[in-house]
């Protein structure tokens, strides 16, 4: 596919964006996405929309391959380089040169890039594409990815922790398998607060009107209200808990309480002062501490919530059977450990813990990197929505957030 | 005989077939290829089927007329602020700029060799609530103590106007470097006075720049969404923005490509309108020398 008129724009912006402590969400769906101005030429190269493919076959073996192609979101692995760090030790073991590209900054953003070639049965080169678990779980819907031949993921099997075996949009990991987790909960600014925030409420508070910042991420946003309104995101029935949160949330925006809605920008926002509390991600804020003692991040009583970027094979993928030695390549604690200490992101990983206990205490104490089997039952993952509750959802919110 | 003047008949022809078919590949063909997306039914699970929706269209119009609204306001408020900012310096730099003409005119272009997106990424920065601009601000008393700059209308506003100001500086300037200055010292012969001169003389006869620049502000400033993105906050969201939303966020295309269609034809009365209030004689330039 020809790249976007706007790409080189884009990718000033993001370069601006980006300081050194984003990782990967840089804008998760903020400002990048909003900002692709080509929007109405790119209408133009909009093709019609198959839909409904059938039912996808398992991965069958085959030779290894000398490449292998995988898209990611940017700062999300120890090193790019193909001979180096993580990807160097597979290419050693397997004979595979990884060709790691992060072009991933977005998931709609990469939806919309990807979706006429993968509704055309190509996957564009790429073995191997990393999106967040709704995602996941549309471009299963829409029949763009392979099925996983398990007999291949010995490590994946044994070593994926118990809590993501059998998430809602893919019930037994049939064609997916976690990269990384995210944790969305309270971020603030110890020098500004009047006391540490505890609930997922306090975003409410009086007192921080105009200080307070929410995730254009509408699973994140919607379910840390929806936990303050006592339901659960994991369980709700129907749309209506969801529309109700939402609702809240369009009060708080109307009455100016909450500034405004942001990707992974509000880490400047929190930094300059703008916002005092606000939904953000732990591994931001892990990374913002670095720098600015003052910043912290809260798993609220009442929940937070839990999300997983996956792997997938995407159909048509020219090297599918290496891809899948890749996925269960990194399921090896020794392979996750450098990863999962790089990213400071929830490692989906078993085993990891002990292994950088050994290399760094501190950072294997960290229940924000690795929370406990306890901790965990308290992080909520989002239920699976059918299609038109999403669309129902997702439409309220996004004119809640000024669209 | 009748061969040559077949030719000469086909020259013309020839000459606008590389404009034509320009405007054929990159305009027209896209415009349709949207217009028939727009009358498509459908969601991105079940695809989209051509159907003649125009609900589309009506319900595009009903959903989100306060951005419609909105949009327009801010375009007209930023195109006003240009043309008040602008003339007077077009106006200077026309007149009195002498030697220094030309420098004055790179440093009204300058700041835009800088791109779009960064630009306003630094008034994010420079608005910034601890920002030294605010709080000298609030010394001033010009903003509340407990109010900010940055996320309000104002810097939206502000935002575009800035964005925008050379379309409007650069057609006034035109237009006013081109009058003949016979005609203003037969003004003064006349025992014109300044004002009188000014209003009788030059306005009139800048008013093509005047034209020009309005349409060249109010046009891409009422599809604009980067200001209201950066600057902004939900409660000044623009048209733009919705149309980036429900393309790239909701995956909804024909809704998207209906509000484009809207949006564009409202733009197209209302220039339409302009162009009747302020004859198109100085649209096109052909004021009496």
């Amino acid at each position: 596919m020809s790249q976007r008129p706007t790409n080189d724009f884009e990718r000033i912006f993001e370069e601006l964006v980006r300081d050194e402590m984003t990782r990967r969400h840089l804008i998760r769906r903020g400002a990048a996405g909003a900002l692709s101005l080509s929007a109405i030429a790119y209408l133009a190269a909009c093709g019609e929309t198959g839909g409904g493919k059938e039912e996808s076959k398992v991965i069958p073996k085959g030779q290894l391959s000398k490449t292998l192609y995988v898209a990611n979101w940017p700062l999300y692995i120890d090193s790019k380089n193909p001979n180096k760090g993580t990807l160097g030790k597979f290419k050693k073991k397997y004979g595979a040169s990884v060709k790691y590209v992060e072009e991933i900054n977005d998931n709609d953003q990469f939806f919309g890039k990807v979706r006429q070639q993968y509704d055309r049965g190509s996957s564009g080169g790429r073995d191997l594409h990393v999106v967040t678990d709704w995602m996941a779980g549309r471009m299963q819907r829409l029949g763009y990815v392979q099925k996983l031949d398990k007999s291949q993921l010995p490590n994946v099997q044994k070593n994926l922790l118990d809590k993501l075996r059998h998430p809602s949009f893919d019930r037994n990991r049939d064609y997916t398998a976690p990269w990384q987790g995210i944790q969305a909960g309270i971020i603030y600014r110890k020098d500004k607060v009047k006391r540490t925030p505890k609930s997922v409420n306090d975003i409410f508070d009086p007192d921080y009107k105009g200080k307070t910042t929410m995730l254009t991420e509408m699973r994140d946003t919607v379910g840390l209200v929806m936990l303050g309104m006592g339901e659960d995101p994991e369980t709700f029935s129907g749309v209506d808990p969801a529309l109700k949160a939402i609702d809240k949330i369009d009060k708080a925006a109307k009455s100016g309480q909450v500034r405004r809605f942001t990707g992974n920008e509000y880490t400047k926002d929190i930094t300059k002062g703008d916002s005092w509390l606000i939904y953000g991600w732990s591994g931001d804020a892990i990374q913002l501490q670095a720098d600015n003692p003052n910043i912290d991040f809260v798993q609220p009583d009442e929940g937070w919530i839990y999300s997983n970027d996956n792997m997938q094979v995407p159909v048509g993928a020219p090297h599918a059977f290496t891809g899948e030695k890749f996925i269960d390549f990194v399921y090896r604690p020794e392979v996750q450990a450098p990863i999962a200490a790089y990213v400071n992101y929830v490692t989906p990983v078993k085993g990891v813990k002990e292994i950088l206990e050994k290399q760094d205490p501190e950072l294997a104490s960290s229940q924000l990197i690795f929370p406990s089997g306890e901790t965990l039952k308290r992080a909520k993952i989002f239920r699976d929505l059918k299609p038109d509750e999403e669309r129902k959802v997702n439409e309220a919110f996004q004119k809640v957030i000024g669209a | 005989m009748e061969a040559v003047q077949r030719r000469k008949g086909l020259l013309p022809y020839l000459l606008l077939a590389p404009g034509l078919g320009w405007l054929l590949v990159f305009f027209a063909i896209p415009l349709g290829y949207m217009a028939y997306e727009s009358l498509k039914a459908g969601t991105i699970d079940t695809g989209f089927s051509f159907s003649w929706e125009f609900s589309n269209y009506t319900h595009a119009i009903s959903t989100y007329k306060e951005q419609f609204v909105r949009s327009f306001e801010y375009a007209g408020l930023a195109t006003l602020l240009s043309l008040v900012i602008g003339y007077p310096l077009a106006y200077v730099i026309a007149f009195r700029g002498g030697k220094w003409r030309n420098a004055l005119l790179l440093a009204v272009i300058l700041p835009f060799f800088v791109t779009y997106l960064i630009r306003t990424l630094s008034w994010e920065t420079i608005l910034d609530d601890e920002s030294w601009v605010v709080d000298t601000l609030k010394a001033a008393g010009l903003v509340s103590n407990d109010g900010r700059v940055l996320d309000t209308t104002a810097s939206v506003v502000a935002g575009i106007t800035y964005n925008f100001l050379p379309f409007m500086i650069l057609p006034l300037y035109a237009s006013l470097e081109r009058i003949d200055h016979r005609l203003l010292e037969a003004a003064y012969d006349l025992y014109g006075k300044r004002r009188a001169v000014f209003t009788r003389v030059t306005l009139p006869l800048s008013m093509p720049g005047v034209v020009a620049g309005v349409l060249l502000t109010f046009i891409p400033a009422a599809g604009d969404f980067v200001n209201a993105t950066l600057l902004g906050t939900p409660r000044q969201a623009m048209i733009g923005n919705v149309i980036q939303s429900r393309f790239q966020v909701i995956a909804d295309y024909p809704s998207a490509a209906a509000l484009s269609f809207i949006l564009m034809g409202l733009i197209l009365v209302l220039v339409l309108a302009w162009a009747r209030f302020a004859g198109t004689e100085s649209l096109m330039g052909s004021e009496p020398r």
